[in-house]
C-alpha cells in the first residue's frame, strides 16, 4: 500500500513538470515581444526594458527556466503587474473563500445526489426513476448563472430569507457564512447533483445485477442492507471520480458563480487579471489548477485501492 | 455405478409445490415459464432437476426462495409449502425471514457470486447478524466451525480474506458456509459445480452430501450434467419447456426411462470411450508447435514480482483434416497456448508454424495477410458476436479485410450458412434472434469463411445443452471431413475430448504431462494427474446413451 502510494506520488513528477515547462513557455513563446505584451501600447522604450531586467528576458531561456522553477520552490510565483504586490499572497488571500465554497457544494451535491441515485437505480422504471433522471436533465441544461439569479430572485428578493450577495468567513462567523454560501453552492451544486446522481444510477443499476447481489438477498439481509452495505460500495469507484473531477472543476470552475454572487475568491481573481492582462496572476493560477487536478486524482487513485481490495496496482 | 438406494417412504416432505404456475409480468395471455410443476422433497433426500436451457430450472428454485426478478416473471398460481407453510402467502419481510434460516440457496458462479468489496468471514457473519442476537464472539466461533465444517484449510485467515484471494473451490466451500450456518431444512443448489474443475467439483459434490447426512437437509440441485445426477441424485425431475417430463428414483430414471425427451436427453450425453481410431494421416503437418513459452508478469521498474509461467516447452503437430485436443482444468495453460498460436498474445519463445510458415516471430504487419490461415471459434456465442452487425456483415468481415470483393464474399456467405445448417434468410438477422448452438454455428461459419488450415475451437461447446453439443460437434466434423482443416480443440470436459479428438494432450500448471492418442489417453491413462481427472468425472462408470453400465457394454 504505501509503495503504491510512492509511485503514484513519483508518477505526478512528470506530469506537474509539463505543465510548469508550458506556463513557463506560454509567456516567452507568445509572439512578439512579451515585455510589449506585457507593457500595452502606450508603454516607453525604458518602462520595456525595465519589464525585460525584472523578467530576466535576456538570460537564454533554459536559465530563465531554472531561476523561475527555482522561484516557485520558494513559493514565488512572481510580482503582479497591475497591483505590484506578491502573487502567492494575492491567491493566498483569495484562495479560503473558494476552497470553502468548493468543499461545500461538494459536499451537498454528494448528500444529495447518491442517496438519488441510489433510489432511481432501485426503483428503476418507476415514477421515483423518472422524477431523478427528469431532474438530472434539468440541472444539466439550465446555465449557471440562470439558476444563480432565480435563487437571488425567490430566496433574497421575494422571500427575504437569505442574503442577496457577499462573503463572510466561516472562521469569523459560521451562521453568516452558511447564510451567505448557501446559494451559491445550491447554484454550483446543481450540475454536479445532476452528474452524481445519473452516475451512481447507472453505476447501481450495473451492481444490482450482479450475482453477489443475488447472494445477499438469499440470505435475508434488508433491501437497505442489500443497497447501501453491499451494492453501493461495488458501484463507488465510477461515483468516486466523478466527484473528484467535479471538485477540481468547481475550483476552476467558480468564475461565473463568485462574480454573480460577488465573492471576494480566486474565481473572481482570475477573471480580473485576464481582463488586466496580468501574466504572472494568469500564469499562477494555470499552474495552481493543474497542480490541483493532478493532486485530486492522485487522491482518486489512492483511495480507489481502500474502497477495492481488488485494486492494487 | 452405485446409486442412491435411500428410501423415502413415509419421511415427511420438506418442500411440496404444488400446481406452480409463472408467467411474463404484466402479461397474462404469454405462454406461462412454468406451467404447473408440482412435486416434493423429503427430509435427507436429493432431488435433482435436470432438463436444457430455458427448460424453467432456475426458475423453479428463484420461485421457491420469492427471488424472481420482479419486474420480469411472477407466480401466477399454485402454492409452494414449506413444512407446511404456504410461502407465497408470507410478506416480503417474513420471506426475508424465512430465507437461509429454513431455506437457503447455493449459485452457480463462486466467481462472482460473493461480494468482492468485502471479507468472506464477514459475509458468513452477515446472515447471523441478520437472523441472530448473538454476542461477537459467539458468532466469530459459530463462523469458523461451519467454516471447519466446510473443511477450509486455515480458517483464521481465510476468515479475513477477500474472495479474489481464494480459489473457485474455496468460494463454493464459502457459499455453502453460508447456505447451512443456521441449518435450513432446505438447500437450493442451482448448478453449483458446473464452474467449478472435475476434481473440485467432485469434493464439493461429496461435501454437500456430507453435510446433508449431518444435518438431514432436503437438497434441490439443478443440474444439467447427467454424470453429476448418477453421482448423488435420490430422485430426479426431468423438466422440458416448463412442464415436467419424468420423474422417478435415480437408478430407475437412468436404467429405464420412459419418457421419449428423457431418453434422447440421455443419448445426448457424450460417452467417455473415445471415438473410433481414425487412421493415422500420412498428410502433412498442418500446425506444428515447437518449445512454446509464456511468461507473464516479469518484473519491472519498482515492481516486485514472481514471473509465471503460463506455459512452457510445449510442442505438437496436428496433421491436415485431424483433430488434437488440450485438456486440462482451469489455469493449466491451455487457452495461453491457444491465444498464442493465434498471435491474439505473443509467446515468450518457440515456434508455431502453420503448413511452413513461421508466425512466431512475425511482427504485426507482416502476420496479417497470414491471419486468415487460422482461425478461431470462442466459448461463449452470446458474446463473441457483434450484436450490432448482421450476420452476414460479421460473415464477410474476415474476407473484405483479405481483400474479397463484397458481392462474392456475400454469395459465400449464404452458402457456408447453408453448410452449418442455417436459413438463408439468416443472413439478414442480427445474433439475438438465434439460440446459443445456432450462434456457435454463425462462430463457425464465420472462421469457416476464411478458408483456413488451422480451426482452434477453445471450449466451443461448453456452453451449450448437451443436445446441442451434439450437434455442433457432428457439423466439426463434417466440415473437417470436407474441407480438410486440422482442428485444435480445447475444452475441460474429457467427455467432449472422447468424442471429436484422435490425439490428446493433457496439459497440467502449464506443461504438457501426457500426450498420445484419444484411445490411450482415456483407456489408459500413464500419469496421475491424467488418472486423476478421469477418475473425477462424474458418472464415468455408466453408459448413459445405451441406459446400463459401462462394463457391460465392453463384455
Amino acid at each position: 500500500m504505501i509503495g503504491y502510494i510512492f509511485r503514484r506520488v513519483l508518477a505526478v513528477i512528470p506530469v506537474i513538470t509539463i505543465v510548469a515547462v508550458f506556463v513557463f513557455l506560454l509567456l516567452r513563446l507568445t509572439p512578439g515581444d512579451p515585455a510589449a505584451i506585457i507593457a500595452g501600447d502606450a508603454a516607453t522604450p525604458a518602462q520595456l526594458e525595465k519589464i525585460r531586467t525584472s523578467l530576466g528576458l535576456n538570460d537564454p531561456l533554459p536559465v530563465q527556466f531554472a531561476t523561475w522553477v527555482g522561484h516557485l520552490f520558494q513559493g514565488d510565483l512572481g510580482i503582479s503587474l497591475i497591483s505590484n504586490t506578491s502573487v502567492s499572497s494575492m491567491i493566498a488571500d483569495r484562495i479560503w473563500p473558494t476552497i470553502n465554497i468548493a468543499i461545500m457544494t461538494i459536499i451537498l451535491s454528494v448528500v444529495l445526489a447518491v442517496p438519488m441515485g441510489v433510489l432511481a437505480a432501485w426503483r428503476h422504471r418507476t415514477w421515483a426513476d423518472y422524477a431523478v433522471m427528469s431532474f438530472s436533465v434539468l440541472g444539466f441544461s439550465v446555465p449557471v448563472f440562470v439558476i444563480g439569479y432565480i435563487f437571488i430572485q425567490v430566496f433574497s428578493i421575494e422571500l427575504r430569507w437569505l442574503p442577496v450577495q457577499g462573503y463572510t468567513a466561516p472562521s469569523q462567523d459560521f451562521g453568516k457564512f452558511l447564510s451567505k454560501a448557501i446559494l451559491p453552492c445550491l447554484t454550483l451544486a446543481t450540475i454536479y447533483v445532476a452528474l452524481i446522481a445519473r452516475m451512481t444510477r447507472a453505476s447501481m443499476l450495473e451492481v444490482l445485477g450482479e450475482d453477489f447481489v443475488r447472494t445477499a438477498r438469499a440470505k435475508g439481509v434488508s433491501e437497505t442492507v442489500v443497497l447501501f452495505r453491499h451494492a453501493l460500495q461495488n458501484a463507488a469507484v465510477p461515483i468516486l471520480t466523478i466527484i473528484g473531477t467535479g471538485f477540481a472543476l468547481l475550483i476552476s470552475g467558480v468564475v461565473v458563480t463568485e462574480s454573480v454572487f460577488n465573492i471576494p475568491g480566486i474565481g473572481r481573481l482570475t477573471v480580473d487579471a485576464i481582463l488586466a492582462r496580468d501574466y504572472p496572476v494568469i500564469q499562477a493560477m494555470i499552474l495552481l489548477t493543474s497542480a490541483l487536478y493532478v493532486f485530486i486524482n492522485l487522491l482518486i487513485d489512492v483511495s480507489y485501492s481502500l474502497i477495492d481490495p481488488r485494486i492494487r496496482y | 455405478m452405485k446409486f442412491s438406494t435411500k428410501s423415502f417412504d413415509g419421511v415427511p416432505p420438506v418442500l411440496s409445490i404444488e400446481n406452480l404456475t409463472v408467467g411474463l409480468t404484466g402479461n397474462p395471455a404469454a405462454k406461462p415459464v412454468l406451467n404447473g410443476i408440482s412435486f416434493q422433497i423429503r427430509a435427507g433426500e436429493t432431488l435433482c432437476l435436470v432438463g436444457e436451457s430455458g427448460s424453467g430450472k432456475s426458475v423453479t428454485s428463484l420461485a421457491a426462495m420469492g427471488l424472481l426478478p420482479k419486474s420480469a416473471l411472477e407466480v401466477t398460481g399454485g402454492r409452494i409449502l414449506l413444512q407446511d407453510r404456504n410461502l407465497l402467502d408470507l410478506s416480503s419481510r417474513q420471506m426475508r425471514d424465512m430465507r437461509a434460516r429454513h431455506l437457503s440457496m447455493v449459485f452457480q458462479e463462486p466467481m462472482t457470486a460473493l461480494n468482492p468489496v468485502m471479507r468472506v468471514g464477514q459475509q458468513i457473519e452477515e446472515v447471523i447478524n441478520t437472523h441472530t442476537r448473538l454476542s461477537q464472539k459467539d458468532r466469530q466461533k459459530k463462523v469458523l466451525d461451519i467454516m471447519e465444517q466446510v473443511h477450509l484449510p486455515d480458517v483464521e485467515r481465510i476468515y479475513r480474506s477477500y474472495p479474489h484471494q481464494l480459489s473457485g473451490g474455496q468460494r463454493q466451500r464459502i457459499m455453502i458456509a453460508m447456505a447451512l450456518i443456521l441449518e435450513p431444512q432446505l438447500l437450493i443448489a442451482d448448478e453449483p459445480t458446473t464452474a467449478l474443475d472435475v476434481t473440485t467439483q467432485r469434493q464439493i459434490l461429496s461435501l454437500i452430501s456430507e453435510l446433508q447426512a449431518k444435518h438431514g437437509t432436503a437438497v434441490l440441485f439443478i443440474t444439467h450434467d447427467m454424470g453429476v445426477v448418477a453421482e448423488i441424485a435420490d430422485t430426479v425431475q426431468v423438466m422440458k419447456h416448463g412442464e415436467l417430463v419424468e420423474q422417478a428414483p435415480v437408478e430407475t430414471l437412468l436404467r429405464h426411462p420412459q419418457m421419449d425427451y428423457t431418453r434422447k436427453l440421455l443419448q445426448a450425453v457424450p460417452s467417455l470411450t473415445p471415438r473410433p481410431a481414425r487412421e493415422t494421416a500420412a498428410a502433412a503437418s498442418a500446425l506444428t508447435v515447437q518449445g512454446l513459452r509464456k511468461v507473464y508478469g516479469a518484473s519491472g521498474w519498482l515492481v516486485n514480482r514472481e514471473p509465471t509461467n503460463a506455459a512452457r516447452d510445449v510442442s505438437f503437430e496436428i496433421p491436415r483434416g485431424r483433430t488434437l485436443g488440450i485438456v486440462g482444468e482451469s489455469g493449466s495453460g491451455k487457452s495461453t497456448v491457444a491465444r498464442c498460436i493465434m498471435r491474439l498474445i505473443d509467446p515468450t519463445e518457440g515456434s508455431v508454424k502453420v503448413g511452413d510458415l513461421e508466425i512466431a516471430t512475425l511482427g504485426r504487419a507482416a502476420l496479417r495477410p497470414h491471419r486468415r490461415h487460422i482461425q478461431i471459434v470462442f466459448q461463449d456465442p452470446f458474446r463473441s458476436l457483434n450484436p450490432r452487425w448482421t450476420v452476414g456483415r460479421s460473415l464477410v468481415e474476415g474476407p473484405l479485410n483479405c481483400g474479397q470483393d463484397k458481392q462474392v464474399a456475400m454469395a459465400k456467405a449464404r452458402e457456408l450458412l447453408a453448410l452449418v445448417g442455417l436459413p438463408a434468410d439468416a443472413i439478414d438477422r442480427y445474433p439475438h434472434q438465434f439460440s446459443g448452438g445456432q450462434r456457435q454455428r454463425i462462430a463457425i461459419a464465420r472462421a469457416i469463411a476464411m478458408e483456413p488450415d488451422v480451426l482452434v475451437a477453445d471450449e466451443a461447446v461448453s456452453a451449450l445443452d448437451v443436445s446441442v453439443q451434439d450437434q455442433v460437434l457432428k457439423l466439426l466434423d463434417e466440415l473437417q471431413q470436407k474441407l480438410g482443416i486440422a482442428i485444435l480443440f480445447i475444452t475441460h470436459d474429457l467427455r467432449v475430448a472422447a468424442q471429436i479428438c484422435d490425439e490428446v494432450v493433457v496439459m497440467q500448471k502449464g506443461r504438457i504431462v501426457e500426450h498420445d492418442t484419444a484411445a490411450n489417453v482415456l483407456g489408459n491413462p500413464k500419469h496421475p494427474y491424467t488418472k486423476a481427472l478421469i477418475d473425477a468425472a462424474p458418472g464415468r462408470d455408466w453408459d448413459f446413451a445405451n441406459f446400463r453400465e459401462l462394463k457391460a457394454a465392453s463384455a
